[in-house]
């Protein structure tokens, strides 16, 4: 036990004696937290959509009034001809140009149906699908006031009760905050981890701790103690710093929750270990969990981008990712309350296992030559 | 100009020594392209419905099938009660659940307001947003249809019921797919990493094996010098440029609709910002793990604020004022407009123009600093 602490003392020297370093290990998910919670927002307001106005007449201006009167869509001007769409969409001037033909409103005053031209910018698919849905409700509702104007007063005939569970107000911070803590655990685990083992690898000094009586078991662990320590932080700073500045509710237990963090951080670290036995030089460990571990994290876990979307190989590899297990737990248990994961825990539990066994077999063998 | 070509000879004998980097370079961008480009999706698409029917009547039946008519959603697992719906729910077994309750019909036949209450899972803030704008506006649809065939079993009915309809077009990205936006945005991540990063790195190489010294003694200027290690990575980059567009292009059937002189312009304009970016790091750091670790933190954080993922728009505004520093959003928006929308020259400059002056700016003060310190 002295051995290991003595060990994971000099780890920490090497940790304090390159400040920078440090500084990003703990202030970067400390600014991802404050730029996810502040300023990256995906509902979107104020979309600029320019008209061009053939009609001029009542129908025709109160379409234009219904569509920018709660705010989400922002009267870009009136446009003159079809030439000026696809300029202004290359200089971003709008997102969507709304053509209402010259007859309209006579049209409908005959009886007869009147098509009305949307034409988005389609370069952003996600935006471009919410004008979309948004531009039809408006002429939906516009459609059944125009029955309402021609047939008496009525009420609608059908109401739907739209709640949304769990975010009733769809923050955005209650969806990314959780989610963030599974990625900075193994990104600090893994990198770090790998990182430190292979410098002692390039600069042989690895050699020499192993001739010493110490065990090489203890050596991985009074390694890797300091690292687990600085994930432990990053990853409560950034809950903490969620709840209560950012207000991401807690509907479970915070019990539950550690429970289950503390299972992750064990695995995170067996994936740092594994890491570390592969590589011999910093660029090689560097590379290798960037590629193997970070970017998987980010892009498969579920953690922007729902995995139900993904191509089914892919959604193949998302399962034996850790982070995807824990990123279920973490929103369950934030958000949703629910507290018992069997199955996510008997997956995450036996690949730690796995990872710490193969890793410490390949460890001990690498020295037997 | 004759010690320059030796340099860039030498950075390149030594690129091309180490083949672990050879792999990493043209590895790196087909991984990022194809990960980003497969599984960055915002699409809403089979999205699980539990439906609770308590009404089963045709009319309800009716509503169910506006539902399942768009393609959107798929049936998730049969509810019993009420309760089940939000259970199954809680269990992440369905997205969105519809409760017809009992009684539905009867109201809409005595001319009142029948309800329909509808959850629907707020975890993904994205997309429940998007969901629920989907779904009311498919409400109102129906809300209206309902309203015709009223009037329209009236007998009385004389006049004909005209309505507006909606024909809509889509430009640059008919079938709204995600990586028509996504991928030349990664075009513009692997640009960035290759630069940005590799320039850094190799410089502090020199610096921590002290070959950097050597250099310094032998009569090459410091000019010759920052010539020598930034042509060869510019080459690199406009090699891994072409690498990525061609993918983008073939593979992923991605037009470019611009002209290609102002693609290798605007990556002209950014590899000052980039490589003047790298040369920086590495004055301030002594090894290879600072010099990463430093490039790579200026990086995470401009691409979150270059509207990579969450636009510009929708930023504070004193957020979207730093954005203006950000020369990643300006690279972004030309690379995106030359792709999908086929800017020209007049189009790019409000975004070339503010970059020309970030580059001058980093590269000039990259120079006169490697100067100082050499």
């Amino acid at each position: 036990m002295r051995r290991i602490l003595a060990l994971a003392r000099k780890e920490v020297r090497h940790i304090l004696r390159d400040p920078r370093s440090l500084a990003v290990a703990i202030f970067m998910p400390l600014g991802m937290l404050l730029l996810f919670g502040y300023a990256l927002d995906m509902e979107l307001r104020d979309l600029p959509v320019a008209v061009m106005d053939l009609d001029q007449s009542q129908t025709s201006r109160g379409l234009i009034r219904d569509m920018t009167s709660d705010g989400f869509i922002v009267d870009a001007g009136r446009l003159s001809a079809r030439e000026e769409i696809e300029s202004g969409f290359r200089q971003k001037r709008f997102r969507a140009a709304l053509i209402l033909p010259a007859g309209l409103e006579s049209e409908l005053g005959r009886g007869r149906n009147s098509q009305i031209q949307l034409i988005i910018d389609g370069s952003d698919a996600a935006t471009a699908q919410i004008v979309e849905s948004y531009m039809n409700a408006v002429i939906s509702r516009k459609n059944l006031d125009l029955l309402r104007e021609t047939f008496g007063e009525a009420r609608p005939p059908l109401e739907g009760r739209i709640r949304f569970l769990f975010n009733p107000e769809l923050r955005s911070p209650d969806f990314v905050v959780p989610g963030m803590t599974a990625v900075i655990m193994i990104m600090i685990c893994a990198l770090l981890t790998s990182v430190a083992v292979a410098r002692e690898k390039e600069t042989g000094t690895l050699e020499q701790i192993l001739t010493t009586p110490i065990r090489p078991s203890h050596v991985l662990i009074g390694k890797v103690i300091p690292y687990m320590v600085i994930a432990a932080f990053d990853a409560t700073l950034v809950l903490l710093v969620g709840h209560f500045v950012f207000k991401v509710q807690m509907a479970g237990s915070w019990w539950v929750l550690t429970g289950y963090s503390l299972l992750y951080l064990f695995i995170s670290l067996a994936v740092g270990l594994f890491v570390s036995t592969l590589v011999k030089t910093q660029q090689i460990a560097m590379t290798v969990a960037l590629v193997a571990t970070m970017l998987p994290t980010l892009m498969l876990s579920g953690f922007l981008f729902p995995i139900a979307g993904m191509p089914k190989l892919l959604q193949w590899f998302a399962h034996i990712i850790p982070a995807t297990y824990y990123l279920e737990v973490i929103r369950g248990v934030m958000l949703t309350g629910r507290a018992w994961y069997p199955v996510e825990l008997t997956i995450m539990l036996s690949m730690g296992l796995l990872l710490m066994v193969v890793s410490a077999k390949k460890f001990q063998s690498r020295l037997d030559m | 100009m004759k010690p320059i070509l030796y340099l860039v000879q030498k950075e390149f004998r030594q690129i091309l020594r180490d083949h672990m980097m050879l792999r990493i370079i043209f590895l790196m961008p087909l991984l990022q392209l194809f990960l980003f480009g497969y599984a960055v999706n915002n699409d809403l698409k089979d999205v699980r419905l539990t439906v609770l029917d308590e009404d089963r009547s045709p009319q309800s039946r009716q509503l169910i099938a506006s539902f399942y008519h768009s393609n959107l959603f798929l049936p998730g697992p049969a509810a019993t009660t009420a309760s089940d719906l939000d259970h199954l729910m809680l269990q992440g077994k369905c997205d969105v659940t519809v409760h017809i309750p009992k009684g539905y019909a009867e109201k809409l036949m005595e001319g009142g307001t029948a309800q329909a209450g509808i959850a629907i899972d707020g975890k993904n803030s994205n997309l429940a947003g998007r969901a629920g704008g989907y779904v009311a506006a498919l409400l109102q649809q129906e809300s209206r249809r309902l309203r015709e065939d009223q009037l329209l079993a009236n007998p009385q009915l004389k006049t004909k019921i005209a309505q507006i309809v909606p024909v809509t077009r889509f430009l640059y990205n008919p079938e709204l797919e995600t990586r028509f936006y996504m991928i030349p945005g990664i075009v513009v991540l692997v640009v960035t990493v290759i630069s940005g990063m590799l320039t850094g790195m190799a410089i502090v190489r020199e610096h921590e094996i002290g070959t950097l010294e050597q250099l310094m003694v032998t009569p090459i200027t410091s000019l010759q010098l920052i010539a020598g290690k930034t042509i060869p990575f510019m080459i690199l980059s406009f090699a891994e440029l072409g690498f990525a567009a061609v993918i983008a292009v073939l593979w992923f059937n991605i037009p470019i609709a611009g002209p290609i002189w102002l693609l290798l312009l605007s990556a002209f304009v950014y590899l000052l910002v980039t490589l003047g970016g790298g040369i920086l790091a590495s004055t301030v750091s002594k090894t290879q793990q600072q010099a990463m670790f430093t490039v790579w933190f200026f990086m995470v954080f401009g691409i979150l604020m270059s509207g990579f993922f969450y636009p510009i728009e929708n930023m504070p505004p004193g957020v979207q004022w730093m954005t203006w520093f950000n020369p990643i959003r300006f690279f972004l928006s030309l690379v995106r407009g030359i792709f999908l929308k086929g800017l020209t020259f007049e189009d790019s400059l409000p975004d070339l123009l503010p970059m020309f002056i970030l580059g001058v700016l980093i590269f000039g003060t990259a120079i006169l600093r490697f100067r100082k310190r050499a």
